[in-house]
């Protein structure tokens, strides 16, 4: 027979710790297991991309009880380590998407998690196009092979729920809040349509520290913006339905 | 004497860009000589160094520095998605 249960999914995004905030988030999550089962980090986990921040926060999530699951974002990139850190924090034993995806089991119920950065691009109808000088076309291709590779990703992963994580937001909606004029350096529509057009159960992204909460995607998938000071609290829980025994 | 738009734009590219701050949503208003900060940070020292790097970005403006500490809060009530 089975049973209906919560998978409980842990979110928060844009951390942004420094050498001094060594200690600090691990005190914030603290009970985490008690609440959650499985974490997930949706980028900017660093303030300068440096290794030593880098180390600081895969020190803060070095031995959680629970699963984490991360991706990095454009602050992770800005001194170009971002393999470095990426290395760091799987060291730590955090499961680091870079456009593709992971199994976690979460209890007996398999959650897939697909994602990573994503980039910007805009929103249909105020967007970037692959026309014109090569940096304009590099900008866009760059989103383009981002969501390509999610939808392949997304199509391949086997399990009960799927999950998007990402730093940059699919939709607009989620921006609100933010100026319209900065919204391609926000998002990408790319990255909805495929993920609507390979289905997941959410997405969660960061990014946009003055947008909203709460959106969907055309497809009427649920997107959430965790991004620490959209949520105002340490980290924000989502409940999915899930069939035990799977 | 310089647009103020031309000097907000330079000091908000310097929040962004000075290796002490690299801070990307700050908005920056000049009104005369008054230069005011805004947005919302997660902690007391890098509320502080934007400050420190635009008053260098712009030393002859007064500056009011109106940039808010956000301290995160307990997680709060679950959310479930049906």
């Amino acid at each position: 027979m089975s049973v209906l249960t919560d998978l409980r999914i842990a979110a928060v995004g844009d951390i942004h710790l420094g050498e001094d905030d060594r200690g600090q988030f691990r005190k914030k999550i603290g009970g985490i297991e008690e609440r959650a089962d499985v974490l997930m980090l949706a980028g900017d986990l660093t303030r300068h991309g440096t290794l030593e921040e880098g180390r600081v926060v895969a020190d803060e999530l070095r031995g959680l009880p629970i699963p984490v699951v991360a991706v990095l974002g454009n602050h992770d990139y800005h001194s170009d380590l971002q393999y470095e850190i990426a290395g760091e924090l799987r060291d730590a034993g955090v499961v680091v998407l870079d456009d593709d995806g992971a199994v976690i089991q979460c209890g007996d119920r398999k959650l897939g998690v697909v994602g990573g950065k994503g980039f910007g691009g805009g929103f249909a109808g105020k967007c970037a196009s692959e026309f014109g000088e090569r940096e304009i076309k590099n900008f866009v291709a760059h989103t383009r092979y981002i969501a390509e590779s999610w939808k392949v990703a997304l199509k391949e992963i086997v399990a009960e729920k799927r999950v998007v994580l990402s730093h940059y937001s699919p939709i607009k909606e989620t921006l609100e809040g933010e100026p319209p004029e900065i919204y391609p350096f926000l998002g990408s529509y790319l990255l909805a349509e495929a993920v609507d057009t390979a289905g997941a159960d959410l997405i969660l992204h960061g990014h946009a520290h003055k947008g909203s909460e709460k959106g969907m995607t055309p497809g009427g998938i649920r997107v959430r913006n965790v991004a620490l000071p959209v949520l105002g609290r340490a980290y924000a829980v989502y409940c999915l339905d899930c069939e035990s025994g799977f | 004497m310089e647009a103020p738009q031309y000097v907000a734009a330079r000091v908000q590219q310097a929040l962004a860009e000075d290796g002490r701050t690299h801070e990307l949503g700050i908005r920056v208003d000049i009104r005369g000589d008054q230069l005011f900060l805004r947005g919302q940070v997660s902690g007391a020292g890098q509320r502080e160094r934007l400050a420190q790097v635009a008053h260098e970005a712009a030393p002859e403006l007064h500056l009011h520095n109106e940039i808010r500490v956000v301290e995160a809060s307990e997680p709060g009530e679950d959310e479930r998605l049906d």
